[in-house]
């Protein structure tokens, strides 16, 4: 079972910070929420902090698949771990990259 | 033990009972999934017929061949039937028919629940046929928006035909995906680890791990809509808190990913056929498995796509554009690395590899296509139009009917033990491909032109008449192909003399036995030591014949099989699986007058089914399990294994942990729900808050954490050889506390029928109040059990089991709670 949430991990965690990102991005356009920080708009300084705290966990959990001691036993399995890995932090930084791009509520 | 007396001893052993009886009590896994294989072709066959109905309107312009209301139920169930009636049951009919036999294995984890799940399929495909013969079908469209679905506008029974039909077929998904998951994960030939299982392994795995978290939503969707038009619960009505929206985010939560759900089947039939077509061994094994991953988990990032038209914001849009563009890149490395197969081999243009040949063609523009829709405004202008109905018939058509067909010539030597005879294949491929792109491409044209889709008429003026009567013809010459394949394939199973075992030269394990298989599958089980162990060693189904392998000596009647552990594939557990009986098929019909009685309205014959399933789940359990400790059971080659009851991981712990990853799916969407109308919908604040009670939230918290403390307890009791009634007397307490907490929120929850806000945490609280009762069950059965010496200090198996609902009880429970008491005490 190990050796399954290895290889699910990465992915699972891309899923769960792509659906929590568009959950503030609801709550944040449904709730009209405003205001400034650091000089920019609030909105978009949560929205960026989130997308960084995504990449953030999938390089840590990328790092740690490459670490031994996390790693598997099975070369099989840490390949594919380490593809899903690679898959969870690209699909991070492509699927969430309109938080720095785009208008918010409109 | 020679041969032949092995053989017939085990054929006494699993052989299901002769004739037209055995269908009703088969629990065997050939058996089932070849009934599922045939009933998923016959409603092929009926959404195939339909599919000419609406040709045929479209044929002319304004045509009189099929009124509005008509030709609204035409589509609908044209559409219905395919996704849940063909596509889904052909994968698990395929899925159940093959995997022990590729995976070396005598049969399923839960054979009784595969043909639970059958008989589900069977009667709830039934109730969606009887409603179109008597001409009150589904007529909302295949995924059912409200608000055109709800009461008001769609007052007659034919919508709640589609909600409560489906949920009841999905019972047999959800059924099959728990089968395989476990079967994949724990029953496996010794030695077949992660890496040596067979390509079709991962793929089914992956796709039964997407149906378990991809359909709770949509039958969430369907008990709220179904609930909303029963009893006023407003879950979808904008001027009562609800929202339209709400229902197409739940519809499409499972949708897209359904899309995969389809393909990924066909996908490992490619990648298993392929090979052998080609002469040669898969390229890139691992990097096709981590694309499966991917692609799954990156299809369940997609659902709003399918929204694009409904006015989200341009973030909301770029999010899902951006996923929906990311989508094609695992899919590319898999059609690469099939493309670089077919290079590295030597192809040979046998019948299945032309069905290949006509997926690689038509899911490559399909999936093209896909990315041109994924582009916010192209679809924008082709939303809605023939264009995308043309654009998802490449991508299902192109990436599951081809494959399957693929499958179907290339196992029908192994169902049938007969080598084809008649070669009508070869022309019906030539009709059904260029049938299928004459109609397809022309109605990419045509929706591109302007044409809606589910118009039942158009004008000559409109410019699309010749587009349609040449797609239209082509359908027919589809047809016309799919009729002789039908004819070629019953010609095979009739007529066609006997044919050599493995006629492919294949080298996965399903080949190393007779065919047509015996009940049994293999004499005595093999040792893998590679992907391909039949290639390796050609000698091998002798030595499994002559009962050289594992548990190869037939012993005091058992049905009986090893499960190993999941990533090396050392034995560790030893199962005696059950007999034939009709269990299962009472048990469905039971669970089909509930679902019968909600359809129909019979209120009163609700509470009867369920006592009526609760009586036949318990006697279904209470028939498992022994009352006296077995040995270590010897599985051959100097091996023991502990009896499963023995253990703490036991089969039916790993079906439950499934069943509760799909449960939780549902919690969760439930849960996304109620937030979602909070936040988005129009009309909140409801006009009146749940009133929070400290009591009460006490009450229920304090079950929550009662139950799971207590049945640690119980089990440390029954480890040391004491008695555990006393602990499990606690858990019951827990789970009773829990279940007066949800009453006491039903009680007080707001009128459910004036807001969307009542109406959802009163499910919240039902939802609850039913987990807590079937703890309270649970716990009562294992009590029973426990009293009439079916544990013991070494058989602790159903402690753990019992132990995992109730814990999720506690989750949920507290979950459940918070919700309804917080706001008012946050204030």
């Amino acid at each position: 079972m190990t050796d399954l949430i290895r290889i699910l991990i990465a992915p699972l965690v891309w899923l769960a910070a792509f659906s929590a990102v568009y959950g503030l991005h609801g709550l944040i356009c449904g709730h009209a929420i405003g205001g400034i920080a650091f000089g920019l708009p609030l909105p978009r300084v949560l929205m960026v902090a989130a997308y960084a705290l995504a990449i953030l966990a999938q390089l840590a959990l990328l790092a740690a698949l490459y670490q031994p001691r996390f790693a598997s036993p099975s070369g099989f399995v840490r390949f594919v771990s380490l593809a899903t890995g690679g898959v969870g932090l690209v699909a991070t930084v492509w699927s969430m990259f309109p938080v720095v791009m785009t208008t918010y509520c409109t | 033990m020679k041969a032949l007396e092995r053989h017939r001893k085990l054929t006494e052993i699993w052989a299901s009972e002769p004739g037209f009886r055995g269908w009703f009590s088969t629990v065997s896994h050939t058996d089932l999934g070849r009934m599922f294989l045939v009933t998923a072709f016959f409603f092929f066959f009926v959404g195939g017929l339909l599919a000419m109905l609406i040709r045929v309107q479209l044929a002319t312009p304004h045509s009189a061949f099929a009124g509005p209301d008509i030709y609204n139920q035409i589509f609908t169930m044209h559409g219905t039937i395919m996704m849940f009636l063909f596509a889904i049951p052909a994968f698990e009919g395929l899925a159940i028919y093959l995997l022990p036999k590729i995976l070396g294995t005598r049969d399923l984890a839960f054979p009784r629940l595969t043909a639970y799940g059958y008989w589900c399929y069977v009667f709830g495909g039934t109730v969606m046929l009887i409603s179109m013969l008597f001409g009150i079908a589904p007529d909302g469209g295949w995924f059912m928006y409200p608000p055109l679905t709800g009461a008001i506008y769609s007052p007659g029974i034919n919508t709640d035909f589609w909600l409560i039909g489906i949920t009841f077929v999905e019972i047999s998904a959800i059924a099959a995906a728990v089968e395989i998951t476990v079967s994949i994960l724990k029953y496996r030939a010794p030695g077949m680890s992660l890496d040596k299982m067979p390509i079709f392994a991962w793929y089914a795995l992956v796709t039964a791990l997407m149906i378990l978290t991809g359909f709770p939503p949509l039958i969430l969707g369907s008990i709220l809509l179904e609930v909303e038009r029963a009893f006023g619960f407003p879950f979808f009505q904008a001027d009562l808190g609800g929202d339209s929206l709400l229902w197409q985010h739940l519809f499409w939560l499972f949708g897209h990913p359904e899309v995969y759900i389809i393909f990924l089947p066909a996908a490992g039939v490619i990648s298993t056929v392929l090979p052998v077509m080609c002469r040669t061994t898969l390229l890139g094994y691992g990097w096709i498995v981590a694309a499966t991953v991917a692609l799954a988990f990156l299809s369940f990032g997609l659902w709003v796509h399918h929204m694009f038209a409904t006015g989200i914001p341009h973030m909301g849009l770029a999010f899902f554009s951006a996923a929906s563009t990311l989508v094609a890149v695992p899919t590319g490395v898999q059609i690469f690395a099939w493309i670089g197969t077919m290079w590295k081999g030597r192809p040979e243009l046998r019948l299945p590899m032309l069905h290949l040949l006509g997926f690689f063609f038509t899911f490559v523009i399909g999936g093209l296509t896909g990315v041109m829709v994924a582009v916010v405004p192209f679809d924008w202008q082709a939303h809605d139009t023939a264009f995308i109905t043309a654009h998802l018939h490449y991508v299902l058509f192109g990436g599951f009917v081809f494959p399957i067909f693929a499958g179907l010539y290339y196992w029908m030597p192994h169902v049938t033990g007969r080598r084809r005879f008649f070669h009508l294949g070869e022309l019906a491929f030539a009709l059904v491909f260029l049938g299928f792109h004459v109609t397809f491409l022309a109605m990419h044209w045509v929706g591109l032109l302007g044409q809606r889709r589910r118009i039942s008429t158009y004008s000559p003026e409109d410019g699309w008449t010749a587009i349609n009567l040449i797609s239209s013809v082509g359908s027919f010459v589809l047809a016309i192909g799919i009729a002789m394949i039908l004819i070629d394939v019953i010609l095979h199973a009739l007529t066609a003399s006997r044919g050599k075992r493995n006629p492919w030269h294949a080298g996965t394990l399903e080949w190393a036995m007779i065919t047509p298989p015996p009940a049994y599958n293999f004499a005595s089980l093999p040792h893998v030591s590679s992907r391909e162990p039949l290639a390796d060693d050609p000698d091998l189904p002798v030595r499994l014949a002559k009962g050289q392998g594992y548990l190869g000596t037939p012993r005091h009647g058992w049905r009986e099989t090893l499960t190993v552990e999941i990533a090396t594939g050392k034995p560790d557990m030893h199962v005696i699986y059950p007999a034939n009986t009709r269990l299962p098929i009472l048990m469905s019909a039971v669970t089909g007058v509930f679902f019968l009685s909600l359809l129909l309205k019979f209120y009163w014959t609700v509470p009867l089914a369920v006592i009526g399933v609760a009586i036949l789940a318990w006697r279904w359990v209470w028939g498992l399990g022994r009352t006296d400790d077995l040995d270590a059971q010897a599985l051959g080659h100097d091996i023991t294994v502990p009896h499963a009851a023995m253990t703490d991981r036991s089969p039916g712990w790993w079906g439950s942990l499934f069943l509760l990853t799909a449960n939780a799916t549902f919690f969760g969407s439930l849960l996304f729900g109620f937030a979602f109308l909070w936040t988005i919908a129009p009309g909140w604040p409801p006009p009146a808050w749940f009133m929070a009670s400290v009591p009460e939230l006490a009450l229920g918290l304090a079950g929550t954490v009662l139950g799971p403390v207590a049945m640690r307890a119980a089990i440390r009791t029954n480890r040391r050889g004491g008695n555990p009634v006393a602990g499990l007397a606690l858990v019951l307490a827990g789970a009773i506390a829990l279940a007066l907490a949800f009453i006491f929120l039903l009680a007080r929850t707001p009128p459910p029928t004036e807001h969307a806000y009542g109406a959802t945490l009163f499910v919240l609280g039902s939802y609850g109040l039913f987990h807590a009762a079937l703890a309270t069950l649970m716990t009562a059965f294992l009590v029973a059990r426990v009293r009439r010496g079916f544990t013991s200090a070494l058989r602790q198996a159903e402690f753990s089991i019992v132990s995992l609902w109730v814990d999720y009880l506690s989750v949920i429970g507290a979950l459940v709670l918070l919700a309804a008491h917080l706001p008012d005490l946050l204030g």
